[in-house]
Formats: C-alpha cells, structure tokens, sequence
C-alpha cells in the first residue's frame, strides 16, 4: 500500500526528469513518457547556454533563503520563548493578537500599499526577505513546542542558578528546541526558496528576480504570446524555450531544495507532531 | 565573573544580528532614497527642480535598457530638467500589477494604455488625470500632432485620458503556411475551409513526421470563424459565443449551441481523427510561432497578424533559407478589413503623478523628438542598430543584441515619420497597402464591456468552457453532439444567458450612443 502511495508520488517527478532528458521533438509529436524514448541532452544544454540570468536569480534566491531562514528563525524562536514565560504578563494578548491576524487579513491591496508606499521597499532585497520572516501559524507552533519541550522547572532553576533571560533563550531553550526549529527552518526555507509572488509584485530589475519567478514568467511569457498577442498587434523579440528545456530547468531548480529534506528529515516528524499535538 | 563574560559574549552575539538587520534596512534605505526624492521633486509649476519620473510599461525589459535609460536621461536633463526610471511589469500577473500600481495611489507618472488593458473602464472610475486642458499648456506640439479625430476617438465620458499612437497598422489575422511544402506536393491554397483542410491532408500524407496545425489550447476556433463568417470584431474573438456580424451589428444571435457550431465542432472531430493536432494539444505550451519556425507544423490558424508573419518570415529566413512561408490574411475572405482603433496603444498619466505636466512634455519629446524617439524605439546607432538605405538593420543577432527593434515594447510612441523598417517589413506594408483598399471602420474596439454585472457568471464560464467546450475543439470528444449539448448545458448553469442578455444590453446602448446602425 505505502509502496503504491510512493509511486504515486514519484511518477510526476520521474515524468519531468525523463521530459528533461528526452528531445524536444518526441515530447510534441508522443507526449512525455516514464523513461525517455529519444534520449537527449539539449534541454540542459539550452538552460546553460546563457547562464548568467540563471544564475543571477540562483544567487538571489541562495541569498534570500539562508537570511531569511536565518533571521525568520531567530525571531520566530524569540517569540515562541516569551510567549510561553507564564511569568510574561501580556502573554495572552500577544498570542491574541498574533492569532487573529490568522482569522482576519487585510487583503492583498493594503498589504502592497503598506510594502510599496510607506515602506518604499519597491525593488529591494528587503522586500524579498521581510514580508515572509514571522508566519502566525510558525511562532504559535514554536510556543507550543518550546514549551512542551522545555520544563518550566528548568527555566526555574537555570534562573536560581543566576542565568538571565537571554541566557536561559541561548544555552537552555535553543538546545532543547532543536527539532522544533529544524521543522520551523524546513518551513521558512521552503518558503522563501518558493516564494515567486513578491517578485512579482515588488521587482521591477530583472537582475534580482527570485529563480522561481524568473522561470514562471518565462513559462507565461509564452502563454502570453499565445493568447494575448492576437488581437494587440504586438511582437515580442524573445527565443521562448520550449518543452525540454522547462523540464530541465523545473530540475535544475528543485534539486537543491530536495537535498535539505535528508538532513532535517529526522527532526521534522517529531518537531511536528510535538508542536501539533498540544496545540 | 565568568558567567558575566558570557552573559555579555551572548549580547554582544544578539547585537551583531540586529545590526545585521539593520543593514538590511540601510539597504532598502539606499535604494528607496531615489523614489523618495522623486516625490520631493516639488510642484511641477517650479520647472527649476529636477524631478525623476516613474514610466511603467508592460513586459521584460530589453538587457540594454540601463544604457538607453542614462542617454535618455542626458537628453531629457538638458531639454526639461528631467530624469526617467523606466519599469517593466514582466508578463506574469501584468494585470494584476496594473490594478495594484493604479489603485494604490504608488507615484506613477506614464502608463501604457490600450483597449487590451481596458483603457476605458480605468479611465471611466478616474483612475488616469483627463489631459484635455493639460495637452496645449504642457505639450502643444504633440496635441497639433495627433489628428483631432483621434484625440475624439480617444474620449471617454468626454475627456480625453490617453495620448494615441498615430502609426495606423492592421492587426487582422490570417493563415499562415509553408508555401515551399504546398509547392513541392502540388497542394490547394488554404483559401478556405475546404482547401485549407485539403492542404492539412496533404500535409500529412506526405510529412508523416509534422503534425499540420501548430495551433495549440484550442486557438484555430477564432482563426475558422474569420474564415467563414463576417464578424465585427477584427480577431474574431467575440465573447460568450456570441455572433455579432459586421453588417447588422444589432442583431445578436448565439453561436454556441446553434447548427454551424455543431458542424464546427465536427469538423474539428474529423481533424482530430486525420491527425491533424498533437494528442496532447490541450497541453502543449509552446507558441504555435515557435512550432511553425521549427518545421514541426506547416499551418498556424490563429493569431497571426501581418506583424507576427512577417517575424516567422525573418526567423525562418535565418534559419531555414529554402522554406518559404505562404500568408492569406482573413480579410480577404471576409471582403473588409478594419485598421486599429486609437485607444490600441498609447500613454497615460495616472491621478496619482505628481507631476502631470512634465511627464506630458517629456512623453512629447518621446514622441516627437527623433532622437528619443530613435533611442527608444531602436536603441543605439551603431551599437545596436544601422541604417542602411532607409532600412534598419540590427546589429548582430537577437542573441547578442541587447536592444532589438523596439525592444522597450515601444509600441505607443511610434511616429510614422521617424519609423524605421526593416527590409522585409516591406511584405507587411504591401499587405498593409492591399487591406488599406477595403478599409471599414472598425465599431468593436470602442465598445467597453462592464462585467460587474455578471462577475462571479463569468468566472464560472470560463471553468465550463476549459472543462467541456476546448476537448471539442480539438476534437477528443467521441460523440460531438452530446458533448456540445453537455458544454451547453452546463453554462446554462453557469448563467450563459445572463451574461449573453447583460452583454446584449450593453453592445444595444453602446450602438446608439455612437450612433451605428
């Protein structure tokens, strides 16, 4: 049965992988298959003949990824801590009015008002990081996790023993919470390598697009000339890649990302669960 | 004392990642320093204050444009005491950026406009600044340049909101073919839907390795429909199957549902059965252009206006000198061919600009003044483009070249007397010249369809149409009739005849206030 869910799982990859080495011409004239039936390199070969703007959205998305992770965490954690300290007197309003922004968003018009006119974040790198580091639904399963995870009694006693807040954040609940920040990490990762949309509303250069993005507007680049241009009169001078060369780059862009999972993986169903169950 | 020590290395840790954060922030500080002295910029009536203006236009930019931007800026800081930051949407989601940058009052000062971009319904909830009294004050060369029709064409609610582009152009489709194959087997023109699906057949019976048509997502619908019926929009797109004929344009009838549709949608069954589309033509994403350049197809239906022919004609020029490629524009077997509208391409300035007059006076230069107009429309002479005889010649090839012709999508800002073709857009302006002879007026485009009406309808259309109405298309359904009378079924449920009575209305009112029999 697990074998079968599996597969299920692993055909669409294996679909794209072997899309990605088959000849551009055998997928239009037969479709795509399991394993490639005209073997071929050239999808790659045209996803490298230019790379510079490959890699440059590579570098950005690398850059965002690991700063955002990075800062998302520390504040994530930060506030998981203070909000489970039953000493911490406005805990309950805190955790309030971090929930309620779950139930009750602004829409997506004020958000961008807020990000592009009062915050001027218009083509930063900011804007790329900023808007994803604290997620409501992250930093209540951080709270629920620490606290399952970390004693009061603990705290207590690291306090009689003369360590300050800081202190018992850095050396106790840090240590402890390892498998709650891996699963957090994994998320905040994950998000922010797939993250196409605030490319797509705040950058304007083409130099610092996210790599999914990049990709994504080249696939509509297409579609748009496809179904937009026929009435507009309009041409665009642009060598579209066609089907083998998507492949590649769907490959080439998901294969970092697959290598994290092996090394949180271990944390991450117990970080979860923990977090999930007492919530 | 040591756990002091580490009390503090542990600060001093949480102090370095705040100062990192902080730099973050000095970033974006640094780069937003310039969009906040645009704003700073003053008044417009104090024209001693340089002011930076915010041009938006739709699509990628050019790899050159830093280059063209800081020449335009030179000329335009001499000329106005202006800069320019040119920005590009992209593609993706351009529609939804265009609403958010109008309606989050961000400081824009040149938009692009056009009918496709629904020009009227902003202008029409105020969303750009009316220019009729701004034009003689700010830009009186441009305004006695733009014909007074067209700035009449142009009105909405009677005002003014968008400056035309003047280059008349056709963007009537047609049928493009490989002329070399159709000679080498002795085919028939595809003139019409008999010979062209002769010519499908010999296609295939002689290239067993092509698939003849390279439209894709069901598209030849609009191309067989301008083929065989005298529709009185240009693309042939009417929405919700709707027919409306150019010589009654009042009397609407359906087109879904009724007996020429059904005949239709078997002629696509049989297509399908002669293996005229990929299987998978549901789910093929390349653009049927790119399948027509490659020699994988040798028809494309749809889409195909003389502009975009004659791109396919230099490509595969390039690439495959002994093809030859045929075009019969849909004009001909309609016997009318109808020129664009003004409000297809031009510029407008938003409410939210803060200076309105500058950018009007700069968008006059763009317009009127060759050397913008030459750095933005052609980037570069003898960087990125020679003249030759008359003729534009692009400097090295599309690969290396960092600004092709009319690489800003300058299509708003071209002004015929400054214009430069390239050689083989001669072919395009002898079509031109041929559709020029059975010029009618075109009565379709200044129609502005208000869907709020029927918004959620819509939606729910549109769901229908992909499920049930494009498999017909392309002929996977086994039994037509019963699949058509499903796809009918089910808009009906999805409030067909809403939309098609709300849309009925409208087209009625809109026929009157312009006063078209």
């Amino acid at each position: 049965m697990i074998l079968i869910l599996s597969l299920i799982c692993i055909i669409p990859f294996l679909l794209i992988l072997s899309g990605s080495f088959s000849s551009n011409e055998s997928i239009v004239r037969d479709g795509y298959h399991l394993f490639p039936t005209d073997f071929s390199l050239e999808g790659y070969k045209m996803v490298f003949k230019f790379p510079t703007q490959v890699l440059k959205a590579y570098g950005v998305t690398v850059f965002t990824t690991v700063v955002g992770t990075a800062l998302g965490l520390f504040l994530i954690t930060m506030a998981g801590f203070v909000l489970q300290r039953k000493d911490f007197k406005y805990r309950n309003a805190f955790s309030f009015f971090i929930y309620f922004t779950t139930l009750f968003g602004g829409g997506l018009v004020p958000w961008y008002i807020m990000l592009a006119n009062y915050f001027n974040l218009t083509d930063t790198y900011t804007v790329l990081i900023f808007p994803g580091l604290m997620t409501p639904f992250l930093i209540i399963l951080m709270k629920n996790f620490i606290r399952s995870a970390v004693p009061d009694e603990l705290i207590e006693s690291a306090k009689i023993d003369g360590a300050n807040d800081f202190r018992i954040y850095f050396s106790v609940v840090l240590k402890l919470a390892m498998p709650g920040i891996a699963t957090v990490g994994l998320f905040l990762a994950l998000g922010y390598w797939n993250d196409w949309f605030t490319s797509s509303l705040f950058i304007n250069n083409p130099d610092m697009y996210q790599l999914q993005f990049y990709l994504y507007n080249t696939m509509n680049t297409i579609t748009f000339i496809d179904q937009m241009a026929i009435g507009t009169g309009i041409t665009l001078s642009q060598d579209v890649p066609t089907e083998s060369t998507k492949m590649a780059m769907a490959i080439v862009v998901t294969g970092p990302i697959l290598f994290l999972y092996p090394f949180v993986q271990r944390y991450f169903v117990k970080g979860l669960t923990i977090g999930a169950v007492k919530g | 004392m040591r756990m002091r020590n580490k009390t503090i290395r542990h600060l001093s840790m949480v102090l370095a990642l705040m100062l990192f954060a902080g730099v973050l922030a000095a970033c974006n500080n640094g780069s937003g320093g310039s969009a906040q002295g645009s704003e700073q910029g003053g008044s417009s009536e104090n024209k001693g204050e340089k002011v930076t203006l915010q041009f938006y236009m739709l699509g990628d930019a050019p790899k050159d444009l830093p280059v063209i931007e800081s020449e335009i800026n030179k000329l335009a800081e001499a000329d106005l005491n202006v800069n320019v930051k040119f920005n590009y949407t992209s593609w993706t989601d351009w529609d939804q950026k265009y609403k958010l940058l109008l309606s989050s009052g961000q400081p824009i000062d040149l938009i692009f406009t056009a009918d496709w971009t629904f020009y009227q319904s902003y202008a029409k909830k105020g969303a750009f600044l009316p220019l009729d009294e701004l034009l003689p004050k700010a830009a009186p060369t441009l305004k006695a340049y733009v014909p007074d029709d067209m700035w009449n064409a142009v009105k909405v609610n009677e005002k003014i909101y968008t400056v035309p582009s003047t280059w008349t152009e056709y963007v009537t489709e047609g049928i493009a073919y490989r002329e070399d194959l159709r000679e080498k087997y002795n085919l028939s023109k595809p003139e019409s839907l008999e010979t062209l699906e002769a010519y499908l057949e010999g296609i295939k019976a002689n290239e067993p390795n092509m698939i003849p048509i390279a439209d894709s997502n069901a598209n030849h619908t609009h191309g067989i429909r301008q083929l065989t019926s005298k529709l009185v929009n240009t693309a042939g797109q009417l929405p919700y199957g709707l027919d409306i004929m150019y010589d009654t344009p009042s009397n609407i009838t359906s087109y879904w549902g009724s007996a020429q549709h059904l005949e239709d949608l078997k002629t696509y069954k049989r297509w399908m059965d002669k293996g005229f589309f990929p299987k998978n033509v549901l789910n093929v994403k390349d653009t049927s252009n790119s399948l027509l350049q490659n020699g994988k197809s040798a028809v494309v239906l749809s889409g195909e206006n003389p502009n975009k022919f004659n791109a396919d004609v230099i490509k595969v020029q390039s690439t495959h000198p002994d093809w030859k490629l045929g075009y019969f524009p849909y004009p001909n077997a309609k016997g009318f061919a109808q020129p664009v509208h003004p409000i297809h391409n031009g510029f407008a300035i938003p409410r939210s600009s803060k200076n309105p007059e500058k950018a009007l006076a700069f968008y006059e230069k763009l317009v009127t003044d060759k050397r913008y107009n030459w750095l933005t429309e052609y980037g570069v002479e003898g960087k990125n483009f020679e003249v030759q005889d008359g003729y534009y010649k692009m400097v090295g090839d599309a690969q290396t070249n960092g600004f092709p012709r009319e690489g800003m999508n300058g299509w708003a800002w071209r002004n015929p007397e400054f214009m430069l073709y390239d050689k083989s857009f001669d072919d395009v302006l002898a079509i031109f010249k041929e559709l020029d002879k059975m010029k009618k007026p075109d009565i379709f485009t200044g129609f502005a369809e208000d869907w709020t009406p029927y918004q959620a309808e819509k939606a729910a259309l549109e769901q229908v149409e992909k499920q049930y109405l494009y498999p017909l298309n392309v002929g996977l359904v086994e039994d037509v009739e019963a699949g058509l009378n499903t796809f009918m079924e089910k808009a009906k449920q999805a409030g067909l005849e809403k939309i098609q009575t709300e849309y009925t209305k409208q087209w009625q009112d809109y026929l009157k206030s312009a006063g078209i029999q």
